[in-house]
């Protein structure tokens, strides 16, 4: 039996598989699907201090072998997290990290200030990224110097692991996710959504309601694989790859390029059992070609 | 009942109209448990550029021989790709997705109105509705007589049938919701009456109004767009009339719905 266990500053992961935040809910949307503590863990969608009522439809829109989407973090916020969403997720034995969002670094830290009494919680991600909130979002991590504010913020009010979620859409991924390694960052994970649009020729409206929203799905694939060993090349914590994998063979990608573990998004919403399917592939991988753990493959390629 | 990802046989493919196909497949278990309003998501066969899964309402459910129908009206490439499937194929589908049509007891009188492939779960629904002695009335309107999907459970039903097409072609000319209007307008009392409505966003809007106006129950079922069918891409927003306490302002079609009271949601286009 290979072993898949990962490490994430201090969190053991059981296998590289995680669920990409917003994309998997609260976990509960799918476990009538598969055994979710099958996976390595899940991220649960974005958690904000005060209730947000998401965007105005329409909200998402297929593209070629992709979607856009531009829900904008609708979230029953944290205190209600806390009595709503945490028991279900509690329940699991799956590693549960809760991915946060704020609209300052003190609103980050305040959030993550109001989670530390939470019993279980496996680590933070922190959404810096996410194109579709209007302030602040993508501007915290576009800047180096911004970014690594947010994570010392953080850093500072809990000893759980940290991950900085790193948005593609910058000239240089790899100078940001330096300074939030730099700023006590224990992993970073990337790629968020790439910023795209899409028109509707007969009415001549864009076909989000914010005009632009984030790409993602196999369309975007090649583009966050780029930007995954960017970040290896630059950093010495983990990286989490995110961005269209789909299958273990997509994942196994981003574990040669140098990745740590990988996150299941869109593939999901289409077959919900995805990262379920990958995590079996990925053991599948490792019986047929006789490896004893995923290190020996981890930035394995051959240049 | 939980949901599944199957692999369901087509048994029958048939042309229902002009542009729409019948699809029966082998579904037992949501033969038994489907009711009006409930949808599976299809994945489109051989076309990996096309991400999402297609949904579309359980039109008809034969619970002996254990299969359900589906409407595939020719609407754009996923859907042409739905309508080639034939007996032999497999669809790979997830169900049951959504909420279904309220049935109260002590109903004066149905009144489903459709519009175009909006009579999707107007069969299913006079199913359900077989052991009820109130009266049953269908207003469909289709642009015309070969767009039509007809049905023999109008006549088993003893449903009473409008038919309105904009060319005239069949039944009276103009579009359902004048008709309606109509009908509604040289009845007295609207007691004991709901209305169930499923179309066009436009038609469903312009129903809204026609309802308030009206002071009839209605409910109506939208078809958002949707990555996922269950809840988890929160992309399927339908907008509440009224916000609620808690600042609420969005339900999902896929999860809360996709049937609604229609007092309770805005119609965007």
């Amino acid at each position: 039996m290979t072993d898949l266990r990962v490490h994430i500053g201090s969190l053991v992961l059981d296998n590289p598989v995680l669920t990409a935040s917003g994309t998997f809910g609260y976990g509960s949307e799918f476990a009538d699907f598969f055994d979710l503590d099958r996976l390595g863990g899940i991220v649960t969608k974005t958690v904000t201090l005060e209730p947000r009522p998401g965007n105005p439809p329409p909200r998402i829109c297929e593209t070629p072998a992709g979607m856009l989407n531009s829900i904008g973090l609708p979230n029953v916020g944290v205190e209600q997290f806390k009595l709503e969403k945490w028991p279900f997720l509690s329940s699991l034995h799956t590693a549960v990290i809760v991915n946060v969002a704020g609209r300052s670094s003190q609103e980050f830290a305040d959030v993550v200030a109001a989670l530390e009494a939470v019993e279980g919680i496996a680590a933070y991600e922190l959404n810096y990224s996410c194109p579709n909130v209007k302030e602040g979002g993508l501007s915290f991590s576009s800047d180096a110097r911004v970014a690594a504010e947010v994570t010392a913020r953080v850093r500072a009010v809990t000893r759980r692991p940290l991950i900085t979620k790193l948005t593609p859409n910058v000239t240089s991924i790899g100078e940001i996710g330096r300074a939030c390694a730099d700023a006590g960052a224990d992993a970073l994970s990337a790629i968020n959504t790439l910023v795209g649009m899409a028109v509707d020729i007969r009415t001549r409206r864009p076909r989000l309601s914010t005009v632009t929203g984030g790409l993602s799905g196999p369309a975007i694939r090649p583009v966050a694989l780029a930007r995954v060993y960017e970040l290896v090349s630059r950093v010495s914590i983990p990286v989490i790859g995110i961005g269209g994998i789909a299958t273990a063979e997509d994942a196994l990608e981003f574990i040669i390029a140098g990745a740590a573990a990988v996150q299941i998004g869109t593939a999901g919403f289409v077959h919900p059992d995805a990262a379920l399917r990958v995590v079996e592939g990925l053991e599948d991988f490792c019986r047929r070609e006789g490896l004893a753990n995923l290190a020996q493959l981890r930035g394995s390629l051959q240049l | 009942m939980s949901k599944s990802v199957l692999q369901l046989p087509v048994i029958e493919r048939a042309e229902a109209a002009r542009q729409v196909v019948r699809l029966t497949l082998q579904a037992p278990e949501w033969a038994r448990a489907a009711r009006a309003g409930h949808f599976i998501n299809l994945l489109v066969p051989g076309r990996r550029d096309l991400l999402w899964r297609r949904p579309f309402s359980v039109h008809r459910a034969d619970r002996s021989r254990g299969t359900i129908d589906l409407l595939v009206a020719r609407m754009g490439r996923g859907s042409e790709s739905l309508a080639e499937c034939a007996p032999g194929d497999h669809v790979d589908a997830i169900g049951l997705l959504g909420n279904c049509f309220p049935l109260e007891p002590g109903l004066l009188e149905i009144i489903m109105v459709a519009g175009g492939i909006g009579i999707a779960p107007f069969d299913l629904l006079l199913q359900d509705v077989q052991g009820f002695s109130c009266k049953k009335s269908l207003f469909y309107g289709a642009r015309n007589a070969g767009d039509l999907c007809r049905s023999t459970l109008w006549v088993e039903s003893g449903a009473e049938v409008h038919l309105t097409t904009e060319d005239g072609s069949t039944g009276s000319r103009g579009l359902v919701l004048d008709e309606l209007r109509r009908y509604l307008g040289s009845s007295g009392t609207h007691a004991g009456r709901v209305i169930y409505g499923c179309g066009p966003t436009p038609m469903l809007a312009a129903l809204r109004e026609m309802v308030l106006a009206f002071g009839i129950k209605g409910y109506v079922t939208v078809e958002n767009r949707m990555a996922c069918g269950f809840g988890a891409c929160v992309g399927c927003a339908v907008e509440l009339a009224e916000a609620r306490r808690d600042g609420q302002k969005y339900l999902l079609a896929c999860k809360d719905g996709p049937v609604f009271p229609i007092e309770e949601i805005l119609f965007h286009d």
